[in-house]
């Protein structure tokens, strides 16, 4: 798959992670959409139907724990990570969706490479939640 | 006959006052001014290893000559008619360092002029104090801890990715950086070379770097002040340090920094398993960190005597006891004291964090409701011991 047949939704109400993640991933050519609250995410996926979802885990309002599990009822196609500044363990919830461990980012990213490894990953294995 | 009855009564209350005397948890001892030995009591007895009969008409100095300075305060104590209070005195070394306090009371009573000396042996209150006062600023500042390292690792993050950022749109492999520099009329290539000649991108590495430490120093607080409990399992803790004892030979630093190999270790094991309920890596990491402080102490020494590492594991009260002992410099009461806080390292800037045994401190104490302390002689080595409570195979 091409990088940019490839969608990605970043929710993160940081401005400067927002801008930090989608700049690299938008060099390498996916197709990123930026919102700033689960709220906004909710309302756009089904239009935007991405293929990878990133979403932070402390946000204003619904947390990502939560909009995940939500966003997965209403795009289950879409494969979701979850990006945490804390030692985080998944809820059964996430866990019965399919979600590991490998899709929990901790900030800070170190090398955003490996963070397009994983997205390719999740588009060409198919190993969608 | 009431000289006879009279001799009974004061012997009657002879011993009385020495059952009184022998009961009393205190070493006692009754001198006069010389500091010759009057009376002492049972305790005195079983401290000095000197019976009652011989100890007297002795110096009590020469009896217990760990206690001579304050004991030669004994003339004056009683001239003064004012007793000496000793609050903490510190006596043997290493294993044996034992704390007592010591009071000198004039008897006012007596014409002749003695006095009373009182020792107890403080070292489990001493030992209980220091761990309050450390347990009270552990809690303190790991709450510190997982708020800062929260609010840090956003702007750390953008930080960091930034640095990548600014390489990738300098970088001749993405077309368009091309694009957008012929745009403007430059050339991308020669941008490059003159960010290359400036050190520009040397800068931006360095910046990348800079926040790898800085978070990895982030996450290690965050795992200091986490109360998440990982996975546990009922484990021989003796397997568990041969086990960090094998990691740390095969650790990079350790071989070519410190040459574990070349280090001697004694191994004086319990025969019994001692089986405890553990997150198997958070204990791992306890004693890797131990082992790797200990390995690098005795490197210091290691041209003056044959490094070596005493490992012990025994069980007492219920407690399985790990001993991680080294011969290495040892460290001072100050250092000691100050071993397990945040961010307190004697090591050159960039070697050690300051997190590593604060990180041990909470894991044992938190999160397995056990203990860590350190004894330690300058110049004789550090001895770590690691307390855990034993739970049987269920």
């Amino acid at each position: 798959m091409n990088n940019a047949d490839i969608s990605v939704l970043l929710v993160d109400d940081e401005e400067m992670i927002r801008d930090c993640v989608s700049a690299y991933l938008e060099d390498e050519g996916f197709s990123v959409h930026c919102t700033a609250s689960a709220e906004e995410a909710l309302e756009s996926i089904v239009s935007i139907s991405p293929v990878v979802c990133i979403s932070d885990l402390r946000l204003p309002g619904m947390d990502g724990e939560e909009f995940i599990a939500r966003a997965h009822a209403i795009s289950p196609s879409t494969g979701y990570m979850l990006h945490t500044g804390m030692l985080y363990i998944l809820s059964d919830e996430l866990r019965s969706i399919g979600m590991t461990a490998d899709y929990v980012l901790l900030k800070p990213i170190h090398s955003l490479s490996k963070l397009v490894e994983k997205i390719k990953d999740i588009a060409e294995t198919g190993r969608r939640l | 006959m009431p000289h006879n009855y009279a001799a009974e009564q004061i012997d009657q209350h002879k011993k009385a006052l020495l059952d009184i005397l022998d009961t009393l948890p205190s070493i006692i001892a009754l001198v006069d001014r010389n500091g010759r030995v009057d009376l002492v009591n049972k305790r005195f007895e079983q401290f000095s290893g000197v019976s009652a009969a011989d100890a007297k008409g002795l110096q009590l100095e020469a009896l217990i000559p760990q206690f001579a300075s304050d004991l030669q305060q004994v003339a004056a104590v009683i001239d003064r008619q004012s007793a000496l209070d000793n609050a903490r005195i510190q006596s043997g070394l290493g294993a044996d360092m034992r704390y007592y306090s010591l009071q000198i009371y004039p008897l006012n009573s007596d014409v002749s002029g003695m006095a009373v000396i009182r020792i107890d042996d403080i070292s489990e209150l001493v030992r209980i104090e220091e761990i309050m006062a450390q347990t009270e600023k552990m809690i303190m500042v790991s709450g510190l801890a997982a708020g800062m390292a929260h609010e840090i690792n956003n702007p750390l993050g953008a930080i960091m990715q930034h640095a990548q950022n600014i390489e990738r749109r300098v970088s001749a492999e993405i077309p368009a950086n091309f694009k957008a520099a012929a745009e403007v009329g430059v050339d991308l290539n020669l941008v490059r070379t003159y960010l290359q000649k400036r050190g520009i991108f040397d800068f931006i590495g360095h910046i990348r770097n800079a926040g790898i430490r800085a978070s990895e120093i982030i996450s290690q607080m965050l795992y200091f002040s986490s109360r998440n409990e990982p996975g546990v399992v009922n484990e021989d803790l003796t397997k568990v340090l041969e086990r960090a004892v094998g990691l740390a030979a095969t650790d990079y630093d350790m071989k070519k920094k410190y040459a574990f190999r070349s280090v001697e270790i004694v191994r004086e094991y319990a025969v019994e398993p001692l089986c405890a309920d553990i997150a198997l890596q958070e204990i791992e990491q306890v004693l890797l960190n131990i082992l790797k402080n200990a390995a690098q102490a005795i490197s210091a020494t290691a041209m003056s005597r044959q490094p070596q590492i005493i490992l012990r594991t025994s069980t007492s009260g219920g407690m399985a006891v790990i001993e991680i002992e080294d011969n290495g410099p040892g460290m001072d009461e100050a250092t000691r004291l100050r071993v397990f806080e945040p961010f307190f390292s004697t090591k050159e800037v960039g070697i050690g964090t300051g997190m590593g045994l604060s990180v041990a401190y909470a894991i044992v104490t938190k999160g397995h409701h056990g203990s860590i302390e350190v004894r330690s002689q300058p110049g004789e080595g550090s001895c770590f011991t690691l307390k855990l409570p034993l739970q049987g195979r269920g």
